[in-house]
């Protein structure tokens, strides 16, 4: 992890940025070097975004998989990043004086309705039921909120500029700012889910199992979602709409490390984080000097993906 | 009897929508004077009438059809309530190919498109069947589908970000929009007609499908090949669709199941009954796309993923 993003501050620059400078930034900064400022000013918030975004995302994964015992779960396939971006399309359209605390707030709420509405229609708190369902009822919920969000952006042309780049997913515009305010959160936000691992852990073995256990499941389940909205929540607020990061990074950090909640948990997070800074790299490198948008390319890696695990596992 | 009436409602919505279409929109064109106008070449509504409004309706009622009977031909084959071509990422694996052609080959003939199409759709299909084969579950086959299309949809979004000069070309044409629809498009749509004849012909052979394949093949039925032929033509019928239009969204999910309450389930009433339904619901969803908000027109596509993705929601929790 450490290595990717040291690459991410220098590599593909429109300016040339010597690795070292890159490392000199950080220890000796040298107020007339402007690869330094560079790396100062626009790559390391950006880095740093990208790292909490993906750890966040990953988190976020984990907990809706160990929740609702579902192989498929994640934030954009059970419909928390669509309905994340209508309720910011909505506030951002209709009250555009909104900061990004409004927008995170909006996001939080949009996605909050979308999955409880997945929920609750996919039978998701039952266990034991047919998981392809849920997984149905989060893509027609997607398909839904996105759809409405498409519309608004048509009707409120001159504000949607904001939505259409936050709908792409870049980390383009992260700087010291969008780190100030994505930070706090992501932090109580982690901490919550590595509170939560144990409890995790138990929910595996059952809903009796775990209440004989000693499990409050309800409360769990409560606590769960809601550190999912809030780490989702503050993710998409910070860079837009950023897909299977939380879908693919479980697994591998299943295959690597076991099934272990407390194991895996923090080793997802660490995955998490390099994959996006891994992709935030890429985007900028595939049409340089022009950027592809991070989410478009983890959207390509990411869909494979998905098909493989609808294949692979028996629904 | 009953049926006889059903067809004569349907039809009769079918009309007063088109004359809906043709009166309203950011210009209100007067009833009396629409048959001048269309004729009259001094009438200052003539370009209003004959350039725009008249192929978008007829391009409309036609992709509404083919659409719906597509949705009704496959959902009788595969026996799944879920399924339909979009949902099965026909639509998109069409789409798909024809932004690839678009961005590689910006100059080339536009007349191509549709082939271009059929053969990504049937790539798609192809793929699909691949991945999931004979026997898996209704709830599996619409998953794998549904994430062929999100795969799809993804290709297109990063080809479209990687040649951004070409966008304006593709952008138009992907949100499965009728706006801009002329002769042009209409005359392309004309050839694939002859599918729907075709279409009708099998609906004997898949009744007999649904006794089972032991009682059909026992009546005469060669059930592979009728299957066969139901799929291709389906694809073929969503390929033309999508070259012309873009992928419009659960149309070919909505329109058979809400003519199959109506009609009941005999394939002789429901795939000329879904092709009125299908038009129905396509000229609505333009009619409202295009006077909600004057002069800007949102999607039809958009229109017919609000009232579709509800109801796909309804099915699926009735569905066991």
């Amino acid at each position: 992890m450490l290595l990717i993003s040291w690459l991410s501050l220098f590599t593909w620059s429109s300016i040339t940025i010597s690795p070292l400078d890159a490392l000199q930034a950080l220890y000796q900064f040298d107020q007339d070097s402007i690869a330094q400022h560079i790396v100062r000013d626009l790559r390391l918030p950006r880095v740093l975004v990208a790292l909490l975004v993906g750890a966040c995302l990953a988190a976020a994964g984990v907990i809706m998989q160990g929740l609702t015992l579902n192989p498929l779960a994640s934030p954009s396939v059970l419909g928390v990043n669509a309905g994340a971006a209508l309720g910011m399309a909505l506030v951002s359209t209709i009250t555009p004086w909104f900061g990004l605390l409004g927008t995170t707030m909006a996001a939080m709420i949009g996605g909050g309705l979308a999955w409880s509405l997945v929920m609750l229609l996919g039978s998701g708190w039952r266990t034991g039921n047919e998981q392809g369902r849920l997984v149905l009822a989060g893509v027609a919920i997607s398909a839904l909120c996105a759809a409405l969000t498409k519309a608004l952006v048509i009707i409120e042309e001159d504000q949607a500029s904001a939505v259409i780049t936050w709908l792409a997913g870049s980390l383009t515009d992260a700087r010291w700012q969008t780190f100030d305010a994505f930070w706090p959160v992501a932090v109580v936000g982690l901490l919550g889910a590595s509170l939560l691992s144990p409890s995790l852990n138990l929910l595996q073995l059952g809903d009796d199992n775990a209440r004989n256990l000693g499990v409050s499941i309800g409360f769990v389940k409560l606590i769960g979602s809601f550190l999912v909205l809030l780490l989702v929540g503050a993710s998409l607020g910070a860079v837009g709409s950023i897909s299977f990061v939380g879908l693919l990074v479980p697994h591998m950090a299943k295959l690597l490390i076991g099934q272990d909640h407390r194991r895996f948990l923090p080793i997802a997070i660490l995955l998490g984080a390099s994959l996006v800074a891994l992709a935030d790299t890429l985007s900028r490198a595939i049409i340089f000097p022009m950027e592809t948008p991070a989410g478009a390319i983890l959207a390509l890696i990411g869909a494979p993906f998905f098909i493989y695990m609808v294949r692979k596992k028996t629904l | 009897m009953k049926l006889v009436s059903y067809f004569f409602i349907l039809s009769l919505i079918t009309l007063f929508l088109v004359i809906a279409n043709l009166l309203f929109g950011a210009v209100s064109v007067p009833l009396d004077s629409i048959v001048d106008a269309f004729w009259d070449h001094t009438n200052p509504n003539h370009f209003t009438i004959h350039e725009y409004r008249f192929p978008r309706i007829i391009i409309a009622l036609l992709v509404g059809a083919m659409m719906a009977l597509a949705g009704a031909l496959v959902q009788g084959v595969i026996r799944n309530p879920l399924a339909s071509p979009d949902i099965l990422g026909v639509s998109h694996g069409a789409g798909l190919a024809a932004v690839i052609y678009m961005t590689f080959f910006p100059d080339a003939a536009i007349e191509w498109l549709p082939l271009v199409a059929l053969l990504g759709s049937f790539l798609a299909a192809i793929i699909l069947w691949r991945l999931c084969g004979q026997h898996s579950t209704t709830v599996k086959l619409a998953i794998t589908g549904v994430a062929l299309a999100a795969l799809y949809a993804s290709c297109v979004d990063f080809l479209m970000l990687v040649k951004p000069l070409e966008i304006n070309n593709a952008l138009l044409w992907l949100t499965g929009s009728l706006w801009g629809r002329g002769w042009t498009q209409l005359s392309l749509l004309l050839p694939w007609l002859v599918l729907i004849p075709a279409a009708l012909w099998l609906a004997k052979p898949l009744n007999l499908i649904h006794l089972g394949d032991e009682h059909a093949t026992s009546l005469g039925t060669h059930t592979n090949t009728v299957r066969l032929a139901a799929l291709a033509i389906a694809v073929g019928l969503t390929a033309s669709c999508v070259a012309i239009c873009g992928p419009i969204g659960f149309l070919g999910l909505v329109a058979p199941h809400l003519t199959r309450k109506l009609v009941g389930g005999r394939h002789q009433a429901l795939l000329p009954a879904t092709m009125l339904v299908g038009a129905i619901l396509l000229l609505l969803a333009d009619l409202a796309a295009r006077t909600i908000d004057p002069p800007i027109e949102l999607p039809a596509g958009i229109m017919t993923a609000i009232i579709g993705a509800p109801y796909f929601l309804w099915l699926l929790l009735r569905s066991k």
